[in-house]
């Protein structure tokens, strides 16, 4: 098994040092360093997103989410991307017009920009901030520990933690934003072929679809319905989650400088469709993995799941192959999350573009340590830390869209300020400092319903007083 | 009919599935069957569902008015 893993392992290392080097420019502006040049084709766009949003979280954790809270898993994932690609066209499309008018750098400076506050832009980069690190802390552990469970004698948790850390910092540094857009053509079909092949198997084992699902009956009947065993996939988890993972074009940054970067409307409309069938191709054989798991392992821990899953029940090449896929999605999400940090804090930065540039790298790095030690003191509860992110940059969305879409969004900086206040709110509810629901309903659909009324009666008075526009 | 009209029923489609997604029609409480080739209820409909959105789509590029633009 180790020497398959270090043969393939060498060749994938090959790869992308090759795709750096190409990557590679002496001129660190912030346009080529931060946007990959701004001109973006359908192809590469696709491939990036794709591997951007599909990541450990999807094939470490959508796996034991099914297993664990069967396939009502399939509605809060893949539908809600279903719903999100549509969102892509409408307002994905407007977000690109409104963005290439203007230097747009990331959507902290974008709001700064558009609320004529820099209070504005660092609510929206403390925001992203404090709920990226988490979905990038995941990754790092989502891997790590998996590493760990196979080779348990090799390394401890840390040091694979550590290394994960490292290989990102050393090949964003060298390629810049280029590089991991290269990088995450290799990783996307790296992700979609070991996705399948284990998938595959799991559903080999049981002989097909109907003799798997009769299996899974006979064990827990409860994970082929709503709301599963644990009573998980409620109408409020389940809209709370679609919300959240419908605005993440918009509130996530390396979601959304990626719709920027794009070279026209039409390789968005491309890429859209693509990540469309993308997503059912690769969630399709996560519920395949989960069912096997709710089967054969329904005690395990997360980590033996998947341990035994991908590794000890496959060959040692696809082991291997799987590894690799495994740290490769890894990788590519959190680059380009950390990158996209970078590029939000160069967004509210003043001044020279090579010192301001110098600046955010150094604040890459930041980010990246900042993140590991998030990652080891972290749960491994990989699904529900994703969503926590997912709804905790939500939470910016009407902000987002008020700085965006009303001309008159500087008359409006008090919702800069009431945005602040509900993300130290939600922060304080995930900390069990305060009640984590409000009359019943989940705090951070409360807040973003609160957030969205205050923005539309704010909007509503400014017009009345001043006649003010909604621009298209 | 024009594409600015298709557009906008792209738009009252999409919206109608989510409300669906929400009802027993997709996601009854406690109840797997009727089967599909031996999916449960929730996850046939649910695969269903998700081609019609990507379906709804890829329609919508076609028909959206900014995708002559640039």
């Amino acid at each position: 098994m180790l020497l398959t893993l270090g043969i393939i392992g060498i060749l994938y290392v090959g790869i992308l040092v090759l795709l750096a080097l190409r990557a590679r420019t002496d001129v660190k502006s912030s346009n080529s360093y931060l946007l990959g040049g701004s001109n973006l084709g359908a192809v590469i766009g696709f491939f990036t997103f794709a591997a951007t949003l599909f990541s450990t979280f999807t094939l470490l954790g959508m796996p034991d989410f099914f297993r664990v809270h069967g396939i009502g898993a399939w509605i809060f994932l893949m539908i809600s991307d279903a719903v999100m690609v549509f969102g892509l066209i409408w307002i994905g499309y407007e977000l690109r017009k409104k963005a290439r008018k203007t230097n747009y750098l990331g959507m902290s400076g974008f709001l700064e920009l558009n609320y004529k506050s820099r209070f504005a832009g660092i609510v929206a980069f403390i925001g992203v901030f404090i709920f990226l690190l988490p979905y990038i802390a995941i990754q790092i552990r989502g891997v790590a520990i998996f590493l760990h469970a196979t080779f348990p004698e090799a390394l401890p948790m840390w040091a694979w933690a550590a290394a994960i850390v490292a290989v990102m910092i050393i090949y964003s540094e060298i390629g810049g934003l280029k590089a991991i857009m290269y990088s995450d053509v290799l990783q996307g079909i790296l992700l979609l072929v070991a996705i399948w092949i284990v998938g595959y198997n799991c559903l080999h084992h049981f002989g097909g679809v109907t003799a798997m699902f009769e299996e899974v009956e006979k064990v827990n009947s409860a994970l082929l319905s709503v709301p599963g065993p644990k009573g998980l996939f409620d109408f409020q988890f389940l809209l709370g989650s679609m919300i959240a993972i419908v605005l993440l074009p918009y509130t996530q940054p390396q979601v959304s400088t990626r719709i920027v970067i794009l070279k026209d409307i039409k390789s968005l409309h491309k890429m859209a469709i693509g990540i469309g069938f993308f997503a059912i191709l690769v969630i399709l054989p996560t519920a395949f993995m989960g069912m096997y798991g709710a089967v054969l392992y329904p005690d395990a821990s997360t980590s033996e799941f998947l341990n035994m899953t991908f590794i000890s029940d496959q060959s040692n090449l696809i082991g291997a192959i799987v590894m690799i896929g495994l740290i490769a999605a890894a990788i590519s999400t959190s680059d380009s999350q950390l990158f996209a940090l970078g590029g939000e804090l160069r967004s509210i930065l003043k001044g020279d573009d090579e010192k301001m540039v110098f600046l955010a790298r150094i604040g890459i790095a930041v980010f990246a340590i900042s993140s590991l030690i998030f990652a080891l003191l972290t749960s491994d509860e990989l699904v529900l830390l994703a969503r926590t992110s997912f709804a905790g940059t939500s939470l910016l969305a009407p902000m987002i869209f008020t700085g965006i879409f009303y001309k008159n969004a500087p008359n409006l900086t008090v919702i800069p300020m009431v945005t602040l206040v509900a993300l130290i709110i939600f922060v304080a509810s995930l900390l069990n400092f305060i009640p984590n629901h409000f009359l019943g309903i989940r705090m951070d659909l409360t807040l973003l319903a609160i957030m969205t009324l205050f923005a539309l009666v704010c909007i509503y008075t400014d017009r009345s007083k001043r006649g003010g526009a909604i621009e298209n | 009919m024009t594409n600015e009209r298709i557009w906008t029923l792209c738009k009252i489609a999409v919206v109608i599935l989510i409300i669906l997604t929400f009802t027993p029609l997709v996601t009854p409480s406690g109840i797997h069957k009727p089967a599909f080739m031996g999916l449960p209820y929730t996850l046939w409909v649910g695969i269903l569902e998700a081609f019609l959105l990507v379906g709804i789509t890829w329609l919508a590029t076609i028909v959206h008015s900014g995708r002559h633009e640039e």
